[in-house]
């Protein structure tokens, strides 16, 4: 069985470059636009990893992540993709110091970075 | 007093010459003084001995001899019987303090003149002072750099300083007896001409700004004008003075603030225009990645290319907002602007920052067109201040409502948000100028005190309501067309 990669961003053409990226990569990937969206398809399937935007329409990226933790009761393999924050950002680091996230990839991204990161947390 | 045992007669005569308040001499063809009143002695520190039976020329200081000429005259009013009167004499003479004098020569009985001193050191002292003081006054008048003017209470033009001669181009003789209505601009005479016809009966002053017409028509000023009523001391009108200020220099510093308040505008909204074109070249970047991949379908080759040309598009289209916003501000000229048009660009470019904040926006419009008369590029800062306020008002979410309604002939603009709102005290002075609630660094306090120079530039008023946790609404007020 083919493991599962959540893919969140409000963008549609976001979402289609990311699966265009991961699937030939032998992954299948679920994709959501909200927040919303976003808790109840964690909730409610199984994911290898997750690719998360900083912001979405009703909820914050970093609102997911705190979710998902609370959900699982660890801290799960987030990846945070945005174009809104820069990788020494402040809430970046703090993010990542507290285990929210796992890493961060700022947009635009080399496809190559994204496919290194999603082979290093599948490993 | 005469050198000799006096009669009854020469007694009272000499009584009479020493009650005049004036020196007088009594002198003979040969130049000897005859005789001499007290008052002369008083004035020139002379005794009767050292005065009376002697020369002229011992009795006056030989300078003031030379200077009036005094001797020629005695001799030409001796010959021709003639008086000579109202001559100046200034009189200096060692331990006398300086003393002007008026002096007349009179024949005198035959062969003798009368030398009346008539002693105007004072009046002479008072009208130097006089002349010092309007000396003064006028170099006041003419060393300010405003034009002041007088004019009589029809409008006729009396006075006329150099800062009004420097910015007119025309001067003091030009403007002479000219009407200042003829100098004003055109459209402006008419409400010049009833002004000056209240001030006749109003103790007001008047306020106002128009241009100046110059004489090459080419480089018409915009003054800042006070017209104030001179009264006499019965309160009739007798003139108006007429006080102005060269705009040019203001205008400019405007527009420079209004300009630096923008880029302060466009740092607010840094972060939504980060994240909004950074996503459509992230689909660009990925986009062109894949192309270069080998083998590579047709359909996807296709749907690749439309991609980055659509999100380039996307991109563009919100730096050209923000180039829009940056630098529509130099147009300053008011024409038929459609009120909706500016309202919607302007949410567009906001529209980045209330994404990324989680704000929704809805406007409810009466009609599709509204026209006004103003300068699109200010109102559109305008709206930019208000929706940035209303988004800054509201950092975990929430509702701007931009309701446009027209009543007669005025449209009110309505911005609410349903942020922290506004407190009670401070409702008064948000539009004043430095007035901010936001920390050092993030907030200048000008954005509304612009707003509300720019809207009171377009004939219009702008108010604030809140309560404290409620949200704000702003109201813009303007005449439609």
């Amino acid at each position: 069985m083919a493991q599962v990669i959540l893919v969140v961003d409000d963008e549609p053409d976001m979402c289609w470059i990311m699966s265009n990226i991961i699937q030939p990569q032998g992954f299948n990937v679920v994709v959501a636009t909200t927040g919303e969206d976003a808790c109840f398809k964690f909730a409610h399937g199984e994911f290898s990893m997750m690719f998360l935007d900083a912001k979405l329409p009703d909820m914050e990226g970093l609102e997911i992540a705190k979710y998902a933790r609370h959900l699982t009761g660890r801290s799960p393999c987030i990846v945070m993709v945005s174009g809104y924050h820069y990788l020494d950002d402040p809430v970046v680091q703090k993010a990542m110091i507290e285990g929210l996230i796992r890493d961060f990839l700022p947009k635009p991204f080399s496809n190559e970075d994204l496919i290194k990161i999603l082979r290093f947390y599948t490993q | 007093m005469l050198g000799f045992p006096l009669n009854d007669f020469e007694f009272q005569y000499e009584k009479l010459l020493n009650a005049i308040p004036s020196s007088v001499l009594i002198i003979d063809k040969k130049l000897h003084v005859r005789s001499v009143n007290d008052n002369f002695l008083l004035k020139s520190q002379r005794t009767q001995e050292s005065t009376v039976g002697r020369s002229l020329n011992e009795v006056f200081p030989l300078v003031i001899l030379q200077s009036t000429g005094i001797e020629e005259i005695i001799h030409q009013v001796l010959q021709n019987g003639m008086a000579v009167k109202g001559q100046k004499m200034t009189y200096r003479a060692p331990g006398v303090p300086i003393r002007i004098y008026y002096y007349s020569i009179l024949p005198f009985m035959s062969e003798q003149i009368m030398l009346i001193m008539e002693d105007v050191t004072e009046q002479f002292r008072l009208s130097e002072e006089v002349r010092r003081v309007e000396g003064h006054l006028a170099s006041v008048v003419e060393s300010a750099s405003d034009i002041v003017l007088s004019t009589d209470s029809e409008g006729r033009i009396l006075t006329w300083n150099s800062a009004a001669e420097k910015l007119s181009g025309l001067s003091a003789h030009d403007v002479d007896g000219r009407y200042f209505f003829d100098l004003c601009d055109i459209n402006q005479k008419q409400s010049i001409f009833q002004m000056y016809q209240r001030m006749k009966v109003a103790n007001a002053s008047y306020t106002t700004e128009f241009h100046l017409v110059t004489p090459n028509n080419t480089n018409n000023i915009l003054i800042s004008w006070v017209f104030s009523a001179m009264k006499d001391e019965y309160f009739n009108t007798v003139g108006i003075v007429v006080v102005g200020r060269d705009l040019a220099e203001r205008r400019k510093l405007e527009l420079q603030l209004r300009q630096s308040q923008k880029l302060t505008a466009l740092g607010v909204m840094a972060g939504g225009i980060a994240h909004e074109i950074r996503n459509p070249l992230a689909v660009c970047s990925s986009a062109a990645q894949f192309l270069q991949q080998t083998p590579i379908s047709e359909d996807f080759q296709q749907e690749c290319a439309r991609k980055i040309q659509v999100n380039i598009q996307k991109a563009s289209v919100i730096i050209e907002n923000l180039l829009r916003f940056s630098r529509s501000s130099l147009d300053t000229d008011m024409v038929e602007v459609d009120l909706i048009a500016v309202l919607k660009d302007t949410m567009e470019i906001v529209s980045n920052q209330a994404k990324v904040q989680k704000i929704k926006m809805h406007l409810s419009l009466q009609r599709t067109i509204l026209l006004v008369s103003g300068v699109s590029g200010l109102l559109q800062q305008v709206f930019m201040n208000v929706l940035l306020n209303a988004i800054n008002a509201m950092p975990t979410g929430g509702d701007i409502y931009l309701v446009v309604t027209v009543v007669e002939d005025r449209v009110i603009i309505s911005i609410s948000d349903t942020g922290i709102g506004i407190p009670a005290g401070e409702l008064d002075n948000i539009f004043d100028p430095f007035h901010t609630s936001s920390p050092i660094g993030q907030g200048t306090g000008l954005g509304l005190s612009i707003c509300y120079s720019i809207i009171r530039q377009h004939l219009g008023s702008i108010q604030a309501e809140s309560r404290f946790g409620q949200g704000a609404t702003i109201n813009i007020i303007l005449p439609v067309l």
